[in-house]
Protein backbone atom coordinates (compact mmCIF):
# COMPACT_ATOMS: atom_id res chain seq x y z
CA UNK A 1 0.00 0.00 0.00
CA UNK A 2 0.54 3.83 -0.54
CA UNK A 3 2.74 4.89 2.16
CA UNK A 4 0.54 7.83 3.21
CA UNK A 5 3.11 10.01 4.43
CA UNK A 6 5.21 9.73 1.67
CA UNK A 7 2.36 10.33 -0.85
CA UNK A 8 1.58 13.58 1.43
CA UNK A 9 5.61 14.64 1.29
CA UNK A 10 5.68 14.11 -2.21
CA UNK A 11 2.47 16.25 -2.89
CA UNK A 12 3.22 18.85 -0.64
CA UNK A 13 6.66 19.02 -2.21
CA UNK A 14 4.41 19.39 -5.84
CA UNK A 15 1.97 22.31 -4.56
CA UNK A 16 4.78 24.20 -3.58
CA UNK A 17 6.10 24.05 -7.02
CA UNK A 18 2.97 25.00 -8.50
CA UNK A 19 2.64 27.41 -6.57
CA UNK A 20 5.15 28.99 -7.03
CA UNK A 21 4.83 28.56 -10.35
CA UNK A 22 1.71 29.71 -10.64
CA UNK A 23 2.60 33.02 -8.52
CA UNK A 24 5.65 33.67 -10.51
CA UNK A 25 2.45 33.80 -13.42
CA UNK A 26 0.63 36.14 -11.89
CA UNK A 27 3.42 38.57 -11.49
CA UNK A 28 4.32 38.38 -15.03
CA UNK A 29 0.47 39.14 -16.56
CA UNK A 30 0.30 41.81 -13.91
CA UNK A 31 3.93 43.47 -15.43
CA UNK A 32 3.15 42.72 -19.38
CA UNK A 33 -0.54 44.75 -18.39
CA UNK A 34 1.16 47.53 -17.21
CA UNK A 35 3.78 47.53 -20.37
CA UNK A 36 0.86 47.44 -22.77
CA UNK A 37 -1.00 49.86 -21.25
CA UNK A 38 1.88 51.85 -21.45
CA UNK A 39 3.23 51.40 -24.70
CA UNK A 40 0.10 52.15 -25.94
CA UNK A 41 0.44 55.86 -24.15
CA UNK A 42 3.37 56.11 -25.89
CA UNK A 43 1.89 55.49 -29.31
CA UNK A 44 -0.71 57.87 -28.34
CA UNK A 45 1.24 59.91 -27.40
CA UNK A 46 3.12 59.91 -30.69
CA UNK A 47 0.27 60.13 -33.14
CA UNK A 48 0.24 63.55 -31.78
CA UNK A 49 3.16 64.49 -33.94
CA UNK A 50 2.75 66.81 -36.63
CA UNK A 51 5.48 69.16 -38.63
CA UNK A 52 4.53 71.70 -36.01
CA UNK A 53 5.32 69.69 -32.71
CA UNK A 54 7.55 66.92 -34.14
CA UNK A 55 10.51 67.86 -31.11
CA UNK A 56 8.27 67.93 -28.46
CA UNK A 57 6.15 65.09 -29.34
CA UNK A 58 9.41 62.80 -30.04
CA UNK A 59 10.88 64.01 -26.56
CA UNK A 60 8.23 63.46 -25.06
CA UNK A 61 7.70 59.88 -26.17
CA UNK A 62 11.25 58.99 -25.87
CA UNK A 63 11.11 59.49 -21.93
CA UNK A 64 8.22 57.76 -21.93
CA UNK A 65 9.56 54.61 -23.46
CA UNK A 66 12.41 54.80 -21.18
CA UNK A 67 9.80 54.96 -18.49
CA UNK A 68 8.15 51.69 -19.43
CA UNK A 69 11.36 49.68 -19.97
CA UNK A 70 13.05 50.88 -16.47
CA UNK A 71 9.56 50.79 -14.50
CA UNK A 72 7.65 47.80 -16.16
CA UNK A 73 9.54 45.73 -18.53
CA UNK A 74 11.99 45.41 -15.46
CA UNK A 75 10.21 44.00 -13.79
CA UNK A 76 9.72 40.74 -16.46
CA UNK A 77 13.87 40.42 -16.23
CA UNK A 78 13.46 39.32 -12.48
CA UNK A 79 10.43 36.69 -13.59
CA UNK A 80 12.39 34.95 -16.10
CA UNK A 81 15.27 33.33 -15.62
CA UNK A 82 16.34 30.17 -17.40
CA UNK A 83 13.49 28.12 -18.95
CA UNK A 84 10.78 30.63 -17.47
CA UNK A 85 11.04 32.56 -20.38
CA UNK A 86 10.12 30.18 -22.96
CA UNK A 87 7.67 28.33 -20.37
CA UNK A 88 5.56 31.50 -19.21
CA UNK A 89 5.76 33.31 -22.65
CA UNK A 90 1.85 33.58 -22.81
CA UNK A 91 1.86 34.92 -19.82
CA UNK A 92 4.00 38.11 -20.84
CA UNK A 93 4.27 38.10 -24.90
CA UNK A 94 1.24 40.45 -25.49
CA UNK A 95 3.31 42.95 -23.29
CA UNK A 96 6.19 43.04 -25.14
CA UNK A 97 4.35 42.95 -28.55
CA UNK A 98 2.93 46.06 -27.59
CA UNK A 99 6.17 47.72 -26.16
CA UNK A 100 7.98 46.22 -29.63
CA UNK A 101 4.70 48.42 -30.78
CA UNK A 102 5.56 51.32 -29.45
CA UNK A 103 9.04 51.51 -30.04
CA UNK A 104 9.63 50.33 -33.79
CA UNK A 105 6.85 53.46 -33.90
CA UNK A 106 8.86 55.92 -32.33
CA UNK A 107 11.87 55.11 -34.28
CA UNK A 108 10.19 55.30 -37.54
CA UNK A 109 8.99 59.00 -36.58
CA UNK A 110 12.14 59.99 -35.57
CA UNK A 111 14.44 58.65 -38.34
CA UNK A 112 12.19 57.07 -40.67
CA UNK A 113 13.79 53.29 -40.14
CA UNK A 114 13.09 50.37 -38.37
CA UNK A 115 14.33 49.62 -34.86
CA UNK A 116 15.97 45.86 -35.33
CA UNK A 117 14.97 43.25 -33.17
CA UNK A 118 19.19 42.98 -31.89
CA UNK A 119 18.70 47.41 -30.80
CA UNK A 120 15.92 46.84 -29.14
CA UNK A 121 17.87 43.97 -27.35
CA UNK A 122 20.57 46.21 -26.91
CA UNK A 123 18.47 49.04 -24.78
CA UNK A 124 17.47 46.14 -22.61
CA UNK A 125 20.70 45.17 -21.66
CA UNK A 126 20.87 47.60 -18.99
CA UNK A 127 17.63 46.33 -17.28
CA UNK A 128 19.48 43.66 -15.50
CA UNK A 129 22.22 43.59 -13.08
CA UNK A 130 25.27 40.99 -14.77
CA UNK A 131 24.62 38.17 -12.65
CA UNK A 132 21.34 37.89 -13.72
CA UNK A 133 20.07 36.68 -17.47
CA UNK A 134 18.99 39.67 -19.51
CA UNK A 135 15.76 40.10 -20.92
CA UNK A 136 15.92 39.39 -24.58
CA UNK A 137 12.75 39.94 -26.85
CA UNK A 138 12.85 36.71 -28.88
CA UNK A 139 12.09 36.95 -32.66
CA UNK A 140 8.54 35.56 -32.85
CA UNK A 141 7.21 38.32 -29.90
CA UNK A 142 9.31 41.15 -32.34
CA UNK A 143 7.79 40.26 -35.86
CA UNK A 144 4.27 40.15 -33.85
CA UNK A 145 4.83 42.94 -32.76
CA UNK A 146 5.93 44.41 -36.04
CA UNK A 147 2.48 43.01 -37.41
CA UNK A 148 0.34 45.18 -35.35
CA UNK A 149 2.79 48.25 -36.13
CA UNK A 150 1.88 48.71 -39.52
CA UNK A 151 -1.42 49.50 -38.42
CA UNK A 152 -0.36 52.44 -36.70
CA UNK A 153 1.56 53.31 -39.26
CA UNK A 154 -1.52 53.29 -41.69
CA UNK A 155 -3.37 55.48 -39.03
CA UNK A 156 -0.35 57.96 -39.61
CA UNK A 157 -0.15 58.30 -42.89
CA UNK A 158 -3.96 58.88 -43.10
CA UNK A 159 -3.62 61.55 -40.70
CA UNK A 160 -0.33 62.81 -42.58
CA UNK A 161 -2.63 63.26 -45.97
CA UNK A 162 -5.12 65.10 -43.88
CA UNK A 163 -2.42 67.50 -42.97
CA UNK A 164 -1.13 67.76 -46.34
CA UNK A 165 2.13 65.80 -46.11
CA UNK A 166 1.26 63.51 -48.91
CA UNK A 167 5.18 63.11 -49.21
CA UNK A 168 5.53 61.78 -45.52
CA UNK A 169 2.58 59.64 -46.15
CA UNK A 170 3.90 57.55 -49.45
CA UNK A 171 7.29 57.28 -47.60
CA UNK A 172 5.42 55.29 -44.64
CA UNK A 173 3.08 53.86 -47.21
CA UNK A 174 7.07 52.08 -49.00
CA UNK A 175 8.09 51.26 -45.89
CA UNK A 176 5.04 49.43 -44.59
CA UNK A 177 5.10 47.55 -48.20
CA UNK A 178 8.30 46.40 -47.63
CA UNK A 179 7.83 44.73 -43.97
CA UNK A 180 4.44 43.17 -45.85
CA UNK A 181 7.04 41.68 -48.44
CA UNK A 182 9.45 40.09 -45.99
CA UNK A 183 6.81 38.98 -43.51
CA UNK A 184 5.01 37.03 -46.20
CA UNK A 185 8.19 34.63 -46.08
CA UNK A 186 8.63 34.22 -42.85
CA UNK A 187 4.98 34.04 -41.73
CA UNK A 188 4.57 30.05 -43.04
CA UNK A 189 8.13 29.47 -40.87
CA UNK A 190 6.80 30.55 -37.14
CA UNK A 191 6.06 28.43 -34.45
CA UNK A 192 2.35 29.18 -33.62
CA UNK A 193 1.45 30.82 -37.15
CA UNK A 194 -2.36 31.52 -36.76
CA UNK A 195 -1.76 34.55 -34.96
CA UNK A 196 0.68 36.10 -37.17
CA UNK A 197 -1.25 34.71 -40.87
CA UNK A 198 -4.77 36.78 -39.01
CA UNK A 199 -2.29 39.72 -38.68
CA UNK A 200 -1.10 39.44 -42.22
CA UNK A 201 -4.58 39.92 -43.43
CA UNK A 202 -4.67 42.90 -41.63
CA UNK A 203 -1.58 44.43 -42.76
CA UNK A 204 -2.18 43.96 -46.65
CA UNK A 205 -5.62 45.83 -45.46
CA UNK A 206 -3.33 48.18 -44.35
CA UNK A 207 -1.41 48.50 -46.99
CA UNK A 208 -4.19 48.81 -49.30
CA UNK A 209 -5.66 51.62 -47.09
CA UNK A 210 -2.67 53.72 -47.59
CA UNK A 211 -2.10 53.25 -50.87
CA UNK A 212 -5.91 54.31 -51.72
CA UNK A 213 -5.20 57.37 -49.83
CA UNK A 214 -2.34 58.19 -51.77
CA UNK A 215 -4.09 57.61 -54.76
CA UNK A 216 -7.34 59.40 -53.88
CA UNK A 217 -5.02 62.62 -52.98
CA UNK A 218 -3.35 62.51 -56.78
CA UNK A 219 -6.12 61.94 -58.70
CA UNK A 220 -8.80 64.21 -57.04
CA UNK A 221 -6.28 66.76 -55.48
CA UNK A 222 -6.78 69.18 -58.58
CA UNK A 223 -10.11 68.96 -58.05
CA UNK A 224 -10.36 69.47 -54.52
CA UNK A 225 -9.36 73.09 -55.39
CA UNK A 226 -13.03 73.90 -56.76
CA UNK A 227 -14.22 72.19 -53.58
CA UNK A 228 -13.41 75.22 -51.35
CA UNK A 229 -14.26 74.08 -47.65
CA UNK A 230 -15.46 70.91 -49.24
CA UNK A 231 -17.44 68.61 -46.75
CA UNK A 232 -16.66 65.35 -48.58
CA UNK A 233 -14.50 63.63 -46.36
CA UNK A 234 -12.06 62.35 -48.09
CA UNK A 235 -11.13 65.67 -49.17
CA UNK A 236 -8.13 66.70 -47.34
CA UNK A 237 -9.71 70.23 -47.72
CA UNK A 238 -12.80 68.80 -45.70
CA UNK A 239 -13.60 72.40 -43.60
CA UNK A 240 -11.41 74.66 -45.38
CA UNK A 241 -13.00 77.77 -45.76
CA UNK A 242 -12.80 80.06 -48.83
CA UNK A 243 -10.48 83.20 -47.46
CA UNK A 244 -7.65 80.48 -46.71
CA UNK A 245 -6.97 79.59 -50.35
CA UNK B 1 0.56 74.78 -49.50
CA UNK B 2 -2.43 76.30 -51.25
CA UNK B 3 -0.62 78.21 -54.00
CA UNK B 4 1.35 75.03 -54.63
CA UNK B 5 -1.75 73.61 -55.53
CA UNK B 6 -3.18 76.08 -57.54
CA UNK B 7 -0.26 75.77 -59.40
CA UNK B 8 -0.55 72.84 -59.83
CA UNK B 9 -4.19 73.00 -61.42
CA UNK B 10 -3.12 75.39 -63.42
CA UNK B 11 -0.64 73.39 -65.01
CA UNK B 12 -2.93 70.26 -65.60
CA UNK B 13 -5.38 72.98 -66.84
CA UNK B 14 -2.86 73.89 -69.35
CA UNK B 15 -1.57 70.17 -69.97
CA UNK B 16 -5.55 69.11 -70.18
CA UNK B 17 -6.50 71.79 -72.91
CA UNK B 18 -3.42 70.44 -75.27
CA UNK B 19 -4.21 67.13 -75.01
CA UNK B 20 -7.04 65.99 -76.73
CA UNK B 21 -8.13 63.30 -74.42
CA UNK B 22 -10.48 64.52 -71.70
CA UNK B 23 -9.50 62.10 -69.29
CA UNK B 24 -8.13 63.17 -66.70
CA UNK B 25 -6.03 60.39 -65.41
CA UNK B 26 -3.90 60.78 -68.49
CA UNK B 27 -2.24 63.67 -67.05
CA UNK B 28 -0.53 62.05 -64.32
CA UNK B 29 1.79 60.44 -66.54
CA UNK B 30 2.68 63.47 -68.75
CA UNK B 31 3.26 65.65 -65.68
CA UNK B 32 6.18 62.97 -64.65
CA UNK B 33 8.30 63.70 -68.14
CA UNK B 34 7.71 66.80 -67.77
CA UNK B 35 10.99 68.20 -67.33
CA UNK B 36 10.71 71.55 -65.68
CA UNK B 37 7.83 70.44 -63.73
CA UNK B 38 9.99 71.66 -60.04
CA UNK B 39 10.66 74.56 -61.45
CA UNK B 40 6.93 75.98 -61.80
CA UNK B 41 5.68 74.83 -58.67
CA UNK B 42 7.97 74.18 -55.70
CA UNK B 43 11.33 76.57 -55.86
CA UNK B 44 10.13 78.77 -52.95
CA UNK B 45 7.85 76.59 -51.21
CA UNK B 46 8.58 74.44 -48.39
CA UNK B 47 5.51 72.35 -48.75
CA UNK B 48 5.77 70.67 -51.93
CA UNK B 49 3.35 69.94 -54.42
CA UNK B 50 1.36 66.59 -53.80
CA UNK B 51 0.18 66.15 -57.30
CA UNK B 52 4.19 66.71 -58.96
CA UNK B 53 6.64 66.69 -56.27
CA UNK B 54 5.61 62.98 -54.97
CA UNK B 55 5.81 62.20 -58.85
CA UNK B 56 9.50 64.00 -59.35
CA UNK B 57 10.85 61.48 -56.67
CA UNK B 58 8.93 58.81 -58.28
CA UNK B 59 8.64 56.69 -55.07
CA UNK B 60 12.19 56.70 -55.01
CA UNK B 61 12.57 54.66 -58.35
CA UNK B 62 16.55 55.25 -57.90
CA UNK B 63 17.32 54.23 -54.54
CA UNK B 64 16.95 50.22 -53.13
CA UNK B 65 13.60 49.40 -52.95
CA UNK B 66 14.38 48.17 -49.37
CA UNK B 67 17.39 49.47 -46.65
CA UNK B 68 19.48 46.81 -46.78
CA UNK B 69 20.04 46.48 -43.18
CA UNK B 70 16.42 46.06 -43.24
CA UNK B 71 16.76 43.19 -46.10
CA UNK B 72 19.70 41.80 -43.81
CA UNK B 73 18.02 41.63 -40.40
CA UNK B 74 15.17 39.85 -42.36
CA UNK B 75 17.44 37.39 -43.53
CA UNK B 76 18.95 36.58 -40.70
CA UNK B 77 15.20 35.78 -39.00
CA UNK B 78 14.03 33.67 -42.26
CA UNK B 79 17.63 31.35 -41.34
CA UNK B 80 16.87 31.39 -37.75
CA UNK B 81 13.14 30.32 -38.29
CA UNK B 82 14.06 27.97 -40.95
CA UNK B 83 16.92 26.32 -38.00
CA UNK B 84 13.71 25.78 -35.57
CA UNK B 85 11.63 24.44 -38.13
CA UNK B 86 14.13 21.96 -39.40
CA UNK B 87 14.51 20.88 -35.23
CA UNK B 88 11.18 21.11 -34.55
CA UNK B 89 10.77 18.63 -37.36
CA UNK B 90 13.60 16.31 -36.03
CA UNK B 91 11.50 16.31 -32.47
CA UNK B 92 8.40 15.12 -34.22
CA UNK B 93 10.23 12.39 -35.88
CA UNK B 94 11.33 11.01 -32.16
CA UNK B 95 7.68 11.87 -30.42
CA UNK B 96 5.99 9.77 -33.64
CA UNK B 97 8.21 6.83 -32.28
CA UNK B 98 7.90 7.21 -28.89
CA UNK B 99 4.18 7.29 -30.13
CA UNK B 100 4.30 3.99 -31.24
CA UNK B 101 6.44 1.95 -28.70
CA UNK B 102 3.89 3.42 -26.12
CA UNK B 103 1.04 2.38 -28.57
CA UNK B 104 2.97 -1.48 -28.16
CA UNK B 105 3.14 -0.90 -24.26
CA UNK B 106 -0.74 -0.09 -23.99
CA UNK B 107 -1.87 -2.83 -26.58
CA UNK B 108 0.00 -5.48 -23.96
CA UNK B 109 -1.39 -3.42 -20.59
CA UNK B 110 -5.23 -3.75 -22.40
CA UNK B 111 -4.50 -7.64 -21.61
CA UNK B 112 -5.08 -6.21 -18.03
CA UNK B 113 -8.37 -6.38 -18.68
CA UNK B 114 -8.71 -9.97 -20.23
CA UNK B 115 -7.49 -11.12 -16.79
CA UNK B 116 -4.43 -12.53 -18.49
CA UNK B 117 -1.98 -12.99 -15.59
CA UNK B 118 -0.18 -9.52 -14.03
CA UNK B 119 2.89 -10.69 -14.15
CA UNK B 120 2.99 -12.32 -17.95
CA UNK B 121 0.78 -8.82 -18.73
CA UNK B 122 4.04 -6.78 -17.28
CA UNK B 123 6.49 -8.59 -19.05
CA UNK B 124 5.43 -7.52 -22.19
CA UNK B 125 5.02 -4.20 -21.19
CA UNK B 126 8.08 -3.37 -19.59
CA UNK B 127 10.23 -4.53 -22.25
CA UNK B 128 9.05 -1.29 -24.20
CA UNK B 129 10.11 0.79 -21.13
CA UNK B 130 14.20 0.27 -22.50
CA UNK B 131 12.61 1.35 -26.38
CA UNK B 132 11.06 4.76 -24.61
CA UNK B 133 14.11 5.48 -22.75
CA UNK B 134 16.21 5.39 -25.06
CA UNK B 135 13.54 7.65 -27.07
CA UNK B 136 13.21 9.89 -24.90
CA UNK B 137 17.25 10.35 -24.25
CA UNK B 138 17.18 11.04 -28.43
CA UNK B 139 14.80 13.54 -27.56
CA UNK B 140 16.82 15.24 -24.84
CA UNK B 141 19.84 15.00 -27.56
CA UNK B 142 18.08 17.01 -30.47
CA UNK B 143 16.50 19.36 -27.83
CA UNK B 144 20.06 19.87 -26.11
CA UNK B 145 20.92 21.97 -29.30
CA UNK B 146 18.89 24.76 -28.57
CA UNK B 147 19.78 25.27 -25.01
CA UNK B 148 16.65 26.53 -22.66
CA UNK B 149 14.37 26.15 -25.39
CA UNK B 150 12.79 22.93 -24.06
CA UNK B 151 8.98 25.02 -23.57
CA UNK B 152 9.65 26.48 -26.73
CA UNK B 153 9.15 22.88 -28.41
CA UNK B 154 7.27 21.29 -25.60
CA UNK B 155 4.22 21.27 -27.00
CA UNK B 156 5.19 18.67 -29.61
CA UNK B 157 6.09 16.10 -27.00
CA UNK B 158 3.24 17.12 -23.86
CA UNK B 159 -0.07 14.59 -24.73
CA UNK B 160 2.57 11.49 -25.88
CA UNK B 161 4.70 11.98 -22.45
CA UNK B 162 1.16 12.00 -20.42
CA UNK B 163 0.20 9.07 -22.03
CA UNK B 164 3.87 7.47 -20.96
CA UNK B 165 3.59 8.32 -17.59
CA UNK B 166 -0.16 7.05 -17.48
CA UNK B 167 0.74 3.86 -18.64
CA UNK B 168 3.84 3.58 -16.30
CA UNK B 169 2.05 4.67 -13.12
CA UNK B 170 -0.44 1.92 -14.04
CA UNK B 171 2.13 -0.52 -13.77
CA UNK B 172 4.03 0.63 -11.13
CA UNK B 173 0.62 0.15 -9.25
CA UNK B 174 0.04 -3.22 -10.64
CA UNK B 175 3.22 -4.40 -9.73
CA UNK B 176 3.35 -2.43 -6.18
CA UNK B 177 0.27 -1.10 -5.03
CA UNK B 178 1.50 2.20 -4.63
CA UNK B 179 1.77 5.40 -6.97
CA UNK B 180 5.07 5.86 -9.00
CA UNK B 181 6.42 9.61 -8.21
CA UNK B 182 7.80 12.04 -10.28
CA UNK B 183 11.19 11.33 -9.54
CA UNK B 184 10.79 7.29 -9.94
CA UNK B 185 8.87 8.15 -13.34
CA UNK B 186 11.81 10.72 -14.61
CA UNK B 187 14.46 7.52 -13.39
CA UNK B 188 12.28 4.90 -15.46
CA UNK B 189 12.37 6.99 -18.95
CA UNK B 190 16.17 7.90 -18.23
CA UNK B 191 15.24 11.34 -17.16
CA UNK B 192 16.75 11.98 -13.98
CA UNK B 193 20.08 13.69 -14.55
CA UNK B 194 19.37 14.98 -17.34
CA UNK B 195 18.70 19.14 -18.54
CA UNK B 196 15.73 17.18 -20.24
CA UNK B 197 13.41 17.14 -17.66
CA UNK B 198 9.83 15.19 -16.97
CA UNK B 199 7.56 18.04 -16.47
CA UNK B 200 5.60 18.06 -13.12
CA UNK B 201 2.16 18.71 -14.79
CA UNK B 202 2.65 16.49 -17.79
CA UNK B 203 3.23 13.61 -15.06
CA UNK B 204 0.41 15.06 -12.67
CA UNK B 205 -2.02 14.61 -15.41
CA UNK B 206 -0.59 11.26 -16.54
CA UNK B 207 -1.34 9.95 -13.09
CA UNK B 208 -5.06 11.37 -13.90
CA UNK B 209 -5.21 9.19 -16.74
CA UNK B 210 -4.12 6.34 -15.10
CA UNK B 211 -7.05 6.97 -12.46
CA UNK B 212 -9.18 6.69 -15.26
CA UNK B 213 -8.34 3.28 -15.96
CA UNK B 214 -9.15 2.43 -12.51
CA UNK B 215 -12.69 2.07 -12.52
CA UNK B 216 -12.83 -0.28 -15.68
CA UNK B 217 -10.25 -2.58 -14.31
CA UNK B 218 -12.44 -3.31 -11.06
CA UNK B 219 -15.06 -3.79 -12.49
CA UNK B 220 -13.71 -6.98 -14.77
CA UNK B 221 -11.44 -7.65 -12.15
CA UNK B 222 -14.75 -8.44 -9.90
CA UNK B 223 -16.11 -10.23 -12.89
CA UNK B 224 -13.17 -12.63 -13.13
CA UNK B 225 -14.09 -13.17 -9.46
CA UNK B 226 -11.38 -10.98 -7.47
CA UNK B 227 -13.61 -9.67 -4.92
CA UNK B 228 -10.65 -8.32 -3.05
CA UNK B 229 -9.79 -6.10 -5.76
CA UNK B 230 -12.32 -3.39 -4.94
CA UNK B 231 -10.97 -2.58 -1.36
CA UNK B 232 -7.55 -2.21 -2.76
CA UNK B 233 -8.01 0.35 -5.78
CA UNK B 234 -10.65 2.42 -3.56
CA UNK B 235 -8.01 2.89 -1.03
CA UNK B 236 -5.21 3.82 -3.46
CA UNK B 237 -8.02 6.21 -5.25
CA UNK B 238 -8.77 7.53 -2.04
CA UNK B 239 -5.65 8.47 -1.13
CA UNK B 240 -4.34 9.94 -4.71
CA UNK B 241 -7.77 12.14 -4.25
CA UNK B 242 -6.64 13.39 -1.13
CA UNK B 243 -3.07 13.97 -2.35
CA UNK B 244 -4.28 15.69 -5.14
CA UNK B 245 -6.71 17.86 -2.94
CA UNK B 246 -3.60 19.01 -1.14
CA UNK B 247 -2.57 20.69 -5.10
CA UNK B 248 -3.92 24.81 -5.77
CA UNK B 249 -4.94 23.89 -9.49
CA UNK B 250 -5.77 26.72 -11.90
CA UNK B 251 -8.95 26.13 -14.05
CA UNK B 252 -6.79 24.87 -16.42
CA UNK B 253 -6.34 21.26 -18.63
CA UNK B 254 -4.82 19.84 -15.18
CA UNK B 255 -7.47 20.61 -13.12
CA UNK B 256 -10.05 19.33 -15.68
CA UNK B 257 -8.09 15.79 -15.28
CA UNK B 258 -8.37 16.17 -11.25
CA UNK B 259 -12.11 16.80 -11.57
CA UNK B 260 -12.34 13.37 -13.80
CA UNK B 261 -10.75 11.96 -10.83
CA UNK B 262 -13.59 12.20 -8.54
CA UNK B 263 -15.94 10.44 -11.39
CA UNK B 264 -13.48 7.85 -10.83
CA UNK B 265 -13.55 7.69 -7.17
CA UNK B 266 -17.18 7.78 -7.14
CA UNK B 267 -17.41 4.61 -9.78
CA UNK B 268 -14.69 2.24 -7.59
CA UNK B 269 -16.99 3.20 -4.61
CA UNK B 270 -19.81 2.27 -6.41
CA UNK B 271 -18.43 -1.29 -7.25
CA UNK B 272 -16.90 -1.52 -3.94
CA UNK B 273 -20.15 -1.39 -2.26
CA UNK B 274 -21.72 -3.93 -4.87
CA UNK B 275 -19.42 -6.33 -3.97
CA UNK B 276 -19.61 -5.56 0.21
CA UNK B 277 -23.01 -5.86 0.36
CA UNK B 278 -23.48 -9.19 -1.17
CA UNK B 279 -20.71 -10.31 1.24
CA UNK B 280 -18.92 -11.39 -1.90
CA UNK B 281 -15.48 -9.81 -0.21
CA UNK B 282 -13.36 -12.35 1.69
CA UNK B 283 -10.81 -10.70 2.99
CA UNK B 284 -10.33 -7.01 4.96
CA UNK B 285 -13.60 -5.57 6.62
CA UNK B 286 -15.94 -8.03 5.10
CA UNK B 287 -19.40 -8.15 6.27
CA UNK B 288 -20.77 -11.58 5.16
CA UNK B 289 -19.38 -15.10 5.40
CA UNK B 290 -17.55 -16.75 2.10
CA UNK B 291 -19.53 -17.35 -0.65
CA UNK B 292 -22.75 -15.31 -2.19
CA UNK B 293 -25.51 -15.02 0.60
CA UNK B 294 -28.58 -13.32 -0.53
CA UNK B 295 -29.53 -10.68 1.73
Amino acid sequence: MSTHSSLKDAFSSYADHLNALNEKRERIVKASRDVTMNSKKVIFQVHRISKANREEVLEKAEKDLAAVRDQHISRLVKELQGTDFWKLRRAYSPGVQEYVEAATFFKFCQTGTLLNLDEINASLLSLSDPSLEPLQINLLDYLLGLADLTGELMRLAIGRISDGEVEYSERICQFVRDIYRELTLLVPLMDDGSDMKTKMDTMLQSVVKIENACFSVRVRGSEYIPLLGSSDPSSFLVGVSDAEL
Amino acid sequence: MKSALRNAYYFTLSRYSLNPNPSLLHIVPFISTFPSLPSVLSRNHPFRSPLCATLMTGGDSDSPQTSPSLEKQFEKFRVQLEDSGSLRERIRAVVLEIESATRLMQASLLLVHQSKPIPEVLQKANSQINVLKDLYNKLAEVVRECPGQYYRYHGDWRSETQMVVSLLAFMHWLETGNLLMHTEAEEKLGLNNSDFALDLEDYLVGVCFMSNEMPRYVVNQVTAGDYDCPRKVLKFLTDLHAAFRMLNLRNDFLRKKFDSMKYDLRRVEEVYYDVKIRGLATTGDSVGDQGAQKI
